[in-house]
């Protein structure tokens, strides 16, 4: 006979089960059970053994094993015999015992999964531990397997409960089509799982910890009374709380968590007296609706579980299936409707209890599960809570917290059941009075300042210091309000009455302090009465030209003096400034031009785009010094330096300022000099904000801080050298002028404390924010700089540059908070409903209370969207970031609410670059989102990806073009019909790509793809390709030299691919006798391969021709580029003799890439003159030349006047800034310890030699004629207007001159943004 | 998380201070103090459309008052 009576298939829950236990053998299943029974009394040990030894002859599914048949499917193999699980021993220790079996695994293929051991403490005195796998019996069934085992003991024999065997073929029977219907309705349109521990996942199995929660008699009699009244029951109340706790902890409107619910389908006769394993848990869907009170959503909840009733029996796992996103919960609740107490054994059968020879003096039980949290309700005369928590991932105070939270819920349910949700309370008045009180008011010490080891005084300690130590122009009519040491106003009330203006705190000090130091640029340097006097002769010429009170006036300045005195004029003018971006294509300056209106424009450029303003120009005389001219009339003769005397209201706006909108253009940012004046009056700045550095745009708001907080404060702005700013650069002010602080976005300083994070050492503060932070950066500044007082800082526009600040001290791994709210200002945290959320919790972040924009200019709606009515006392901002508090009370950022992104500091509404795209007419459909600091954009229609890159470029700010374009059939959709981003593919930037073969390889692949930020790259991919500049060339050079690799920028710059760069071999390109020029040879390959035509660029003056590498990506890897490069940079000691002599030697060159035409030309400053030169030879030779481009090229005669030097332009094209001098080249050079060296000193010399030689023979150069047509591309700023036009190449054309001008100055020609639009222009002539 | 002002399916309200300033409001939250209910309940669109109708001078009513309009 065999030994099996029978093979079962599982059910659903057993299935779970099953692969749970295969998942990790050897920690302890935590699905192992047990109930221990106190027995007091004489006992028959041998009468209660055979009760254990009948229980399973009587239960065939107790007997079951458990294995995988071979094609994986699980079954259950019940077997006719098996040992009687039975132990005796005899201690003491009976909880000794008890643990040691919990710990012991059961074998799911040995037979029976339950063991009984009787524990003699004492002589009438026993323990009876049983433990069984939770795959065998639920909980349910443990006490009635007890009550059965009692009444064995006692002799009875109970009738047969109906074998488990029959409702597994129920389970067979039923219509799982329908319940997978069910369940797919009922999980529809979910966003996501909803998960307590999020990174949880390869956590090994951990045993819980509990805490337990009883309520009073009277609370439960209460709740029972309001749940009898409305129809509800204990169970769904307890669904209901949890899924407001869990949505106030996960920040989530759409809740699920698990159920447990009983399983025993009711049309089974006798399924209540069953034993075995019939439980479920099924996935929890609770929406909340704030609309509704909490008897409404309790309603609704129960109406929806009692739906899904009849489909308990499909699996969780195949539930989980049906949205497809994986786990949909980590919590769980039960209601344990099966009280294991003693009166309900002893009612359970005619046990010894009731001979009185044997009693049943207590019970426990250990059930638990692998969840973070789960819930466990024990109906009674007092409720019992009990909720179990992984103390690894939930530590036990939090624990507490949340059933102290559930209590409080519970409580209000007991009270008042018609609560709108929106004014349920469950914070804690302790949590409470933290989140809207104590951590917003700036009096309160906030962690940071309290840890700091740094010796410099605190923001706060320093706040107690005489006000004469922080001096801060304050108007005698209101000292308090904005005094540095007044404590932030009172919460919930109006903020104080209008103290200031900028013209009135600037006035104070002009009068205070007129001879200290204003502005300093350069050697340019203005006294506080200096400058008052230039802005005030402006502000006469502003007012003669119609400016008045919030008259918008447009500036377009290079950084320098003048924008402080400019912006400073305008705002005596009674105007408010509207910084315009130089670096933006000019229809989106032309738009901000006209949705301002504003009259006036003040610039020291012809400005390049459209626009109906009356324009005044600052770079008439010297280049700090307004140009005193024809309007001049409209300047009062006796005091033109006299204060104009135009009253301001603190309600007038300041400046506007453009950020990026969501609905496809820009929306202008209101401020209030009452703003400006909360910003500079903070009590942070009072300590060490002297002298500081103005480098940011001024269409930037941090220029807010660069240029009121000094000036208004009595302090310096420092105008920082044009050019991007570099830790050499930083090293050199903070010496050079004395700063004390600056501020710096995220992206630089991480690139700052990379390369050098001593730069900041001797200022007194630094200032960064304004992307997610990088701990590890900050860490490297502290260390090096611990002097040096570190501030995060975060804040958008509309709350004036910054709204909260932290004091960086200890770095951890993680990612350092964005801190408090500043002087005035308000933080509140709220969730979906509009409610405070407790420490710990996530919620998006309102800003109110001082500094406040007014709103957006000319946009009421999207201003009352925005801007809205705060509950604690006038407006809040709504900032879409989503932050929750840490437990000290400072705000951490976690991302946004909505799809806004930050690229290189840059705020970015997809949705705007979407509208861009979207008007090109072959785009269907677009979606733009971020991934891994790179815009992408997916587009369904006919456009080509480079195509469309180029028409972005043309509406966009550079930042704001995608670096991809990913072409797709169909954007995917959700189930609710919207793009689903999270399906949209990562750009395959290196498809076709081959993997590193050797450790060189693999450690360039690796570096490559760290600082292009991107998963991978290949052997083959373009370093310049992939969206390097020439910042992440240095950035790659010394990565690669941290890993012992040496590796020169300029071989970056000539190799580009990985293979190129480790490989000992040459590329096939180089030959000749330059053939080890590294970089420096005549004809250098910038892309070899490629089906089109070549293009070949002529070096400009200086001789290098790797600017020209910015053009690869943007012609794309189909187009063949080369450059030539001057002789004397591979040859030392040549000379070119002429431009001629120059263009024929490259001509010889050229026939061997390309022996026969049409042939395609160009150059850039001289490389113009000298690519016509060869055009012109072409012709005479019969060649065909397709195209002829000249970049700012000027004829002959033209050199001296428009002759704008190459070099800095080229030096910054290498990663240099700065001066212009060759011998300061050197120099800086040389200070920077190598860490510049693009060039050695030997190639500068020769690119300097060159550069003057190059500007000798370019004046001797008389150009022929060249037959044929030219495109020609002017730079538009910097220089006289109309200096070069087509008019001046006409003598030496005989076709036509197609002109087009950029809007950038001759050296930032080919930077990336100007050569962005350069190759929208060449692509169009070489296809 | 939703949040309780990008509900494009949700009841709203027009909120105006004594500024005159204009703030759109979740029908469902109770109206904060120094505010007052000036168009709806409505669509989301239909209260922006009363704003952007409304809201034409976005200074501040002292404001306007203190420039002497």
């Amino acid at each position: 006979m065999s030994q099996l009576e029978d093979i079962l298939p599982l059910s659903p829950l057993q299935q779970g089960l099953f692969f749970h236990a295969l998942f990790d053998e050897a920690a302890p299943d935590v699905y192992t059970a047990q109930l221990v029974l106190e027995l007091e009394g004489p006992l028959d040990v041998p009468a209660l053994r055979s009760a254990v030894a009948a229980l399973l002859r009587r239960h065939a599914n107790l007997r079951a094993s458990f294995r995988q048949r071979t094609n994986g499917e699980p079954v259950q193999l019940v077997h006719r015999r098996v040992e009687v699980p039975w132990r005796e021993v005899a201690t003491a220790d009976a909880a000794g015992v008890a643990a040691e079996e919990r710990a012991r695994r059961f074998d799911l293929a040995a037979p029976p999964l339950m063991r009984f051991v009787l524990v003699r403490l004492a002589p009438g005195r026993h323990r009876l531990v049983f433990t069984n796998h939770h795959i065998l019996l639920d909980g349910w069934s443990t006490p009635l397997l007890a009550a059965e085992l009692f009444a064995l003991y006692g002799g009875a024999e109970p009738p047969a409960a109906p074998p488990y065997k029959g409702y597994l073929a129920w389970l067979a029977r039923q219509d799982h089509a329908a319940a997978t219907a069910a369940w797919g309705r009922a999980l529809h349109g979910i966003a996501g799982p909803t998960l307590v521990v999020p990174d949880l996942a390869g956590r090994p199995p951990a045993d819980p910890g509990r805490v337990r929660a009883h309520l009073s008699e009277d609370l439960t009699g209460r709740l029972t009374a309001v749940l009898r009244a409305r129809s509800l029951t204990l169970n769904t109340v307890i669904q209901g709380s949890w899924a407001l706790l869990l949505a106030l902890l996960t920040g989530r409107d759409d809740v699920v968590f698990g159920g447990t619910v009983s399983g025993r389908p009711p049309e089974l006769p006798g399924v209540e007296r069953m034993v075995g394993l019939f439980i479920n848990t099924v996935p929890v869907r609770v929406r909340i609706d704030p609309a509704e009170t909490l008897a409404g959503l309790l309603g609704r909840v129960q109406a929806e579980q009692s739906d899904l009733f009849a489909h308990h029996h499909l699996g969780l796992a195949e539930i989980q299936r049906l949205p497809g996103l994986g786990p949909l919960f980590d919590t769980m609740t039960v209601l344990e409707n099966y009280p294991l107490d003693a009166a309900a054994l002893g009612s359970a059968g005619a046990g010894p209890g009731a001979e009185g020879s044997l009693r049943l003096a207590g019970s426990s039980g250990t059930d638990a599960t692998h969840y973070p949290l789960a819930l466990a309700v024990v109906p009674g005369g007092r409720l019992s809570l009990r909720l179990d928590h992984r103390p690894d991932v939930i530590p036990r105070a939090d624990a507490i917290r949340l059933l102290n939270r559930l209590t409080r819920l519970l409580k209000t349910v007991a009270a008042d059941p018609d609560r709108p949700l929106a004014r349920l309370d469950l914070l804690s008045a302790d949590e409470r009075a933290h989140v809207l009180h104590d951590w917003n008011d700036a009096t309160t010490p906030s962690p940071s300042s309290v840890l700091s080891p740094v010796p410099a005084p605190s923001p706060v300690s320093s706040a107690t210091a005489p006000a004469s130590s922080a001096p801060v122009a304050v108007p005698p009519s209101a000292p308090v309000a904005i005094s540095p040491s007044a404590p932030a106003p009172p919460l919930a009330l109006p903020a104080p009455p209008p103290a200031a203006t900028i013209t009135a705190a600037f006035a104070e000090q002009v009068a205070r302090t007129p001879d200290a130091e204003a502005v300093v640029s350069g050697a340019t340097s203005l006294t506080y009465a200096e400058l008052n006097g230039r802005a005030n002769l402006l502000a006469h010429r502003l007012i003669g030209l119609g400016v008045r009170a919030e008259t918008p006036v447009a500036v377009l300045l290079e950084r320098s003096a003048d924008v402080v005195v400019a912006t400073l004029a305008i705002a005596k003018a009674g105007g408010a400034y509207v910084p315009v971006h130089h670096g933006h294509p000019a229809d989106r300056m032309s738009w901000v031009m006209a949705d301002t209106g504003a009259p006036v424009l003040v610039t020291d450029r012809d400005p390049g785009f459209g626009h109906a303003a009356e324009v005044i120009r600052l770079d008439g005389g010297t280049p700090d010094h307004p140009r005193e001219e024809a309007e001049a009339g409209a300047v009062p003769r006796d005091d033109p330096h006299g204060d104009p005397r135009v009253g301001t209201h603190p309600d007038q706006l300041a400046y506007v300022i453009y950020t990026s909108g969501s609905t496809g253009r820009p929306k202008g940012v209101a401020v209030r000099h009452r703003d400006v004046l909360a910003l500079v009056s903070d009590r942070r700045w009072a300590d060490g904000h002297r002298r500081l550095l103005m480098h940011s745009p001024h269409a930037f708001d941090a220029s807010t801080y660069e240029i009121w907080v000094p000036l208004l404060n009595g302090g310096t702005v420092v105008v920082a050298p044009p050019g991007e700013l570099d830790p050499a650069t930083i090293d050199a002010l903070v010496a050079g002028h004395r700063l004390t602080a600056l501020f710096i976005t995220t992206a630089l300083f991480n690139l700052v404390a990379e390369e050098d994070p001593g730069a900041f050492a001797g200022l007194r503060e630094v200032l960064t924010g304004g992307e997610a932070a990088s701990p590890e950066a900050m860490r490297r500044v502290r260390e090096a700089c611990p002097d040096t007082v570190l501030g995060h800082v975060y804040g958008p526009t509309e709350a004036t540059t910054y709204a909260t600040y932290h004091r960086v001290s200890r770095v951890d791994s993680a990612a350092p908070p964005i801190g408090r709210a500043m002087d005035g200002m308000r933080a509140y945290v709220l969730d979906g409903l509009l409610r405070p959320v407790p420490p710990g919790a996530p919620g998006e972040l309102y800003l109110a209370g001082s500094g406040l924009a007014r709103g957006y200019r000319g946009r009421p709606g999207l201003t009352a969207e925005r801007f809205v009515a705060c509950p604690y006392g006038g407006r809040m901002y709504r900032t879409g970031d989503l932050v929750r508090w840490s437990a000290g009370g400072e705000l951490e950022y976690l991302g946004r609410t909505d799809h806004q992104v930050k690229i290189r500091g840059f705020r970015i509404e997809p949705g705007e670059v979407e509208a861009a795209l979207s008007r090109h007419p072959e785009v269907a459909q677009v979606s733009v989102l971020a991934r891994d600091n790179r815009l992408v954009a997916y587009t369904v229609g006919t456009a080509a990806p480079e195509e469309l890159r180029l028409f972005a470029a043309r509406t966009l700010p550079e930042y704001m073009v995608p670096s991809s374009v990913v072409p797709l059939d169909a954007l995917p959709l959700t189930p609710n019909g919207k793009v689903d981003r999270a399906a949209l593919p990562e750009p395959d930037v290196a498809v076709s790509s081959r993997g590193p073969r050797t450790p060189a390889e693999e450690l360039l692949c690796r570096l490559f793809a760290q600082v292009l930020g991107l998963e991978r790259v290949g052997v083959d991919d373009g370093f310049f390709d992939l969206g390097g500049d020439s910042i992440s060339v240095i950035r790659l050079v010394s990565r690669a030299r941290q890993e012992g690799m040496t590796i020169t920028p300029r071989e970056v710059f000539a190799r580009q691919t990985v293979e190129a760069l480790a490989g000992d071999g040459r590329p096939d390109a180089r030959s000749g006798p330059e053939a080890d020029a590294g970089g420096l040879e005549v004809l250098l390959p910038l892309r070899a391969g490629g089906s089109r035509p070549p293009l070949f660029c002529v070096h400009p003056g200086a001789g290098l021709g790797w600017p020209y590498s910015g053009l690869l990506r943007h012609l794309g890897p189909d187009q063949p580029l080369y450059t030539f490069q001057a002789r004397a940079l591979s040859e030392p000691g040549y000379t070119a003799p002429s431009i001629e002599a120059m263009a024929l030697d490259y001509l010889d060159r050229l026939r061997e890439v390309q022996p026969r035409g049409p042939y395609r030309l160009a150059g850039w400053s001289m490389g113009g003159l000298i690519a016509h030169a060869m055009g012109v030879e072409l012709r005479a030779r019969g060649e065909e030349v397709a195209l002829l481009a000249l970049l700012d090229a000027y004829p002959g005669e033209k050199i001296d006047s428009g002759g704008r030097e190459a070099l800095p332009g080229l030096l910054a094209a290498a990663g240099y800034e700065g001066p212009e001098e060759m011998g300061k080249v050197l120099e800086f050079v040389h200070g920077q310890n190598g860490r510049y060296a693009t060039l050695d000193e030997q190639t500068l010399l020769a690119v300097y030699r060159n550069y003057r030689n190059g500007v000798k023979i370019s004046q001797e150069h008389v150009p022929r004629r060249f037959d044929g047509d030219v495109l020609l591309v002017i730079a538009a700023h910097g220089r006289e207007a109309d200096i070069l036009t087509a008019a001046d190449w006409k003598p030496y054309v005989t076709g036509t001159i197609e002109e087009h001008t950029v809007a950038c100055d001759h050296e930032a020609m080919l930077n990336p943004e100007p050569i962005a639009e350069i190759a929208a222009l060449l692509r169009k002539e070489l296809t | 998380m939703s949040n309780p002002f990008e509900n494009a399916d949700g009841v709203y309200l027009a909120l105006i201070n004594d500024e005159g300033q204009y703030s759109l409001w979740p029908s469902w939250a109770e109206v904060p103090a120094g505010w007052t209910v000036a168009f709806g309940e409505d669509t989301r669109q239909a209260c922006l459309d009363h704003i952007e109708a409304n809201w034409t001078d976005m200074r501040p009513k002292s404001l306007i008052r203190a420039m002497g309009e």
